[in-house]
């Protein structure tokens, strides 16, 4: 979805007043049910994709007829695919994700040590472009045909348009293998384990290209957004009133056009949050990041059943999450929603 | 007046969202860490471009994860730097005329890392628990099949009694695990991956998943401790981020390199390059006209390539060294067998076979004369007045098999065959291959030192069920010929007559043209030589130095500063480097403007409240 059409469709979804115990019922609801179609979605779809699990894993090796076979039983894949859905829903209720076929442990285990690392990634690329894009985006809406606003918004969609692999590719290439700035990978320097202030900038160190090039790409949606929802504000009227009150053009602006126009904006930094999370994955491939993303790759090269669809919950709930917390926030922000 | 909030809203959201993004950092930044002892700057650093499974070698089955393995475990016996079979646990060994009793000597000096004597006892745990428990069998279950007991008649001595006479030797393969220490632990739950006791030269001290993994130089190594403190494993999920690691010295060994990339480090200061013989071959295969193990048939070839002569006129229309030279850039050696030049014992041809050389004009010649009519678009007819058109496969993971087949193409245009190439995942090719749903396709297998696994899958044993259950065959191929002589070097203990009967049956595979290697690629690496020495290549003079059948590569690595008498040139002191001061400081001077900027203008900003 374009920047455009996700802030025109947010607009439609703005919601209606109503009672909070209704709303939350209602916002909760809609999004266990988008989460009860992730956790169907994820069971059938990956059994679609084409491999045998237990063949390919038996491949290359000497093992005979009934090894497979009994891997393949092992792996619950004799069972009749309804009685397989079964089990998964009866584990899945339980928190139980299974056991991967590949890493022979815990999938919620295999999940729990990499989403740390994705989420430092992801949030603070998130909070650097939403605080930059946000920024940038006000100022050139208010100067809109400057100089300035034609430079960023120009500069943002060049970065929005680079693809991400190349972009972190040219960074790594100039500022990690040329300049030895920064280091070519990882989170943190292998062979070395630093505690205290020394861990957090070994980790920091190794977090500025992948923050830059992630950052570099997404926030112009900021931008773009921010400056729509300003200009729209710009002719209304409580801004004349504003200046006649003698105010500086600079407060009219942060005070009072700049609330108005963040109600559209911040249902869209929630929305987009949860998608950075899954599009972290190719930032992650090209600075070696130790994050989610590459899990999901490998767990396609079995294919890694219980693997995949761990990773598949655990990535569309956090979209789910973001979703329901971008309304919560909504009502937070824009008062006329409190109003039953 | 109006509405004039002290705190906007929006900032007290920004601030909220810091606060949360500041404890995922912490939380994250505070996950435990393997306490390692560190022997800071002096190990080895190897970049891993692969993932890792388990280090439980009773369930790893992952490359990446096996190759570390065979640094930490000992199996009784080793391959030796021209892959051939060398003392491992077990000084010497011999086995009784019928191939039936292996016995094994195992000399007191043989210590774990920990300083425990290594005793028949633990051989004979190892073993029994493969043998015993069916969770154990995931990695090693096949080596232990033909073995019926396993004995220990003293300390120093072990006794394998197999089912069936076996020429590859039992003890090889298996890695023997300290009984003292597995004892205590479930074997099947047991992640192995921290201060762990080892056989071999290295011991994995720590692993952190998906960053790194650390080995520590085993001390009691029995043929002596290695000359670097250790080797750390670095991760890199994409070869072009490590090639700038090995410039910057953040690594010292890196393999995997594409030609492109192994030129651009060609001439580097500090870096030496090495192209490896391989253990691979890669290989277009035709559909023979697959059939399941009770005979019928499988998948849907097309039934025109069941002729030899069909068969035998594609490949005769390929010319490998042209793809070598121009999709491999020439690192490669051209294919014979499927035995690789690894394998001098069992590369090449037997005697009288008759190699298929590029020849255009001979292969049109063997169609005209067996009666393949040219349609009017030029298009072979086969005996049912049908074209000849083809679906040739290969993985789209691979850039060289859509390189090939561009080649590949028009050569089988000018014989008159009509080809329609596609690229698909992996898991099609092994799924449509393994069901014989294909034409052509490019197959390739990685190699062992012993030929048995590799003949095995060409048995007519080795077919699966109608459904592609069961056993899994190379190409779905059936020869009683092939499998005679399969049997023969099964049981062959003389080392040069099975050598023979190796070549013999590879070379009638090759002859039916069902499988036509077409290149053993090299294994392209590169290292620092500025910093480490002394890598011993498998085999010797052409070989590879990491990814090897066996420890000798990193095992004989030693630093090269000690000569110069000063610091190697590229070494990092402890600590971070020159560039990450220069780096953070840079985020310091940005974030502290940032921050002044807007304390400014806050203050500007309350003096003018309404």
């Amino acid at each position: 979805m374009s920047v455009t059409e996700t802030a025109a469709a947010l607009e439609e979804e703005r919601p209606r007043g109503s009672t909070l115990p209704r709303y939350l019922a209602l916002k909760g609801g809609g999004a266990l049910v988008s989460l009860a179609m992730v956790v169907v979605l994820g069971f059938f779809s990956f059994r679609v994709l084409p491999g045998d699990p237990a063949i390919n894993m038996t491949r290359g090796r000497r093992v005979s007829a009934e090894e497979v076979e009994r891997l393949r039983a092992e792996m619950g894949l004799d069972d009749p695919l309804p009685l397989q859905f079964l089990s998964y829903l009866g584990d899945l209720f339980r928190g139980d994700l299974g056991v991967s076929y590949v890493y022979r442990r815990e999938v919620t285990e295999l999940i729990a040590e990499r989403l740390a690392p994705t989420l430092l990634l992801t949030g603070t690329a998130a909070l650097i472009s939403v605080v930059l894009g946000l920024w940038l985006g006000q100022k050139s809406a208010w100067r809109r045909g400057s100089l300035f606003d034609k430079t960023q918004t120009g500069l943002a969609l060049v970065f929005w348009s680079v693809p991400t692999f190349w972009l972190g590719l040219i960074l790594l290439l100039v500022f990690a293998g040329g300049l030895g700035w920064f280091p070519t990978g990882g989170m943190v320097t292998p062979g070395t384990d630093p505690t205290g202030l020394a861990r957090v900038l070994d980790v920091a160190h190794h977090l500025v290209l992948p923050v830059l090039t992630m950052v570099a790409v997404v926030y112009a949606q900021y931008l773009m957004v921010m400056r729509a929802s300003v200009l729209e504000e710009m002719t209304s009227d409580y801004l004349t009133t504003a200046r006649a009150k003698g105010l500086r053009e600079d407060l009219v602006r942060t005070r009072h056009a700049v609330p108005n126009a963040l109600l559209p904006t911040v249902t869209l930094i929630f929305l987009t949050i949860g998608g950075l999370v899954g599009g972290a994955v190719t930032v992650e491939t090209v600075f070696s990041w130790p994050g989610l993303g590459y899990l999901t790759f490998q767990g396609l090269s079995a294919p890694d059943l219980p693997l995949l669809q761990g990773t598949f919950v655990v990535f569309s709930s956090i979209v789910i999450v973001m979703n329901f917390v971008a309304e919560l926030v909504y009502r937070v922000l824009d008062p006329r929603l409190k109003a039953s | 007046m109006s509405r004039t909030p002290s705190t906007p809203r929006w900032r007290r959201a920004a601030a909220v969202c810091v606060a949360a993004l500041l404890s995922v950092g912490t939380l994250s930044l505070g996950t435990a860490r393997p306490s390692a002892a560190e022997v800071a700057g002096e190990n080895v650093k190897v970049a891993l471009t692969s993932d890792i499974d388990t280090f439980n070698p009773f369930l790893a089955i992952l490359a990446t994860s096996t190759g570390i393995l065979r640094f930490q475990y000992e199996p009784l016996v080793a391959w030796g730097t021209d892959n051939e079979p060398v003392p491992g646990l077990a000084s010497e060994w011999s086995a009784t005329p019928d191939a039936t009793t292996w016995t094994f000597t195992i000399p007191e000096d043989r210590l774990w890392s920990d300083g425990q004597p290594i005793t028949a006892e633990d051989v004979v745990w190892t073993f029994e628990q493969i043998q015993q428990n069916e969770a154990l069998q995931a990695a090693n279950g096949g080596l232990v099949e033909n073995v019926e007991a396993i004995t220990a008649p003293d300390p120093q001595t072990v006794e394998i009694q197999l089912a069936s006479p076996q020429a590859s030797n039992p003890g090889a393969e298996v890695p023997v695990v300290p009984k003292h220490v597995w004892q205590d632990v479930d074997p099947a739950e047991y992640a192995n991956d921290t201060d762990t006791v080892g056989s071999g030269p290295f011991t994995i001290a720590s692993y952190t998943s998906g960053q790194s993994v650390e080995l520590k130089a085993n001390p009691h190594f029995w043929r002596g401790a290695p000359k670097v403190p250790g080797l750390t494993y670095v991760v890199y999920r994409n070869t072009d981020a490590a090639v700038q690691g090995l410039r910057t010295g953040e690594i010292d060994v890196l393999s995997g390199l594409t030609p492109a990339q192994f030129q651009s480090l060609e001439g580097q200061p500090g870096i030496t390059t090495s192209s490896g013989a391989g253990r691979r071959y890669t290989a277009m295969a035709i559909n023979p006209g697959a059939l399941d193990k009770d005979g019928n048939p499988l998948g849907d070839g097309h039934p025109a390539l069941q002729d030899p002569v069909l068969r035998t006129a594609i490949f005769t229309a390929i010319d490998k060294n042209q793809l070598l030279e121009t999709v491999l850039q020439g690192l490669g050696e051209p294919g014979k067998t499927e035995m690789p030049t690894v394998y001098p014992m069992y590369h090449g041809f037997a005697p009288g076979t008759e190699e298929v050389t590029f020849d255009p004009a001979a292969a049109n010649a063997m169609l005209d004369e067996a009666g393949y009519e040219r349609g009017p678009d030029g298009i072979r007819l086969d005996e049912d007045g049908e074209p000849l058109r083809f679906r040739l496969m290969g993985r789209n993971s691979d850039p060289t098999h859509q390189q090939m087949a561009d080649f590949i193409q028009p050569w089988l245009a000018d014989i008159g065959i009509d080809v329609e190439v596609s690229m698909v995942t992996p898991n099609q090719v092994n799924d449509d291959s393994t069901l014989g749903r294909y034409d052509l396709y490019f197959t390739g297998w990685g190699i062992g030192p012993d030929p048995d696994f590799q003949l095995s899958i060409n048995t007519c044993a080795s077919r699966p069920a109608a459904d592609g259950s069961g056993a899994t065959s190379e190409n779905n191929w059936c020869s009683p010929e092939f499998d005679e002589l399969y049997a023969a070097q099964h049981a062959e203990l003389d080392p040069q007559r099975r050598a023979e009967l190796v070549k013999e049956a590879f070379s009638v595979l090759y002859e039916a043209s069902v499988n036509n290697p077409i290149w053993y690629a090299d294994t392209l690496e590169a290292y620092r030589s500025d910093r480490f020495t002394g890598f011993t290549k498998q085999p010797e003079e052409t070989g590879v130095i990491t990814g090897q059948n066996g420890y000798w590569g990193l095992y004989t690595a030693e630093p090269v500063a000690t000569a110069e008498g000063g610091a190697a040139a590229g070494g990092e002191p402890g600590g971070l480097p020159a560039g990450a001061w220069v780096g953070i400081a840079a985020a310091v001077v940005v974030v502290g403007a940032l921050a002044v900027y807007l304390v400014s203008r806050r203050r500007g900003a309350a003096d003018e409240r309404e």
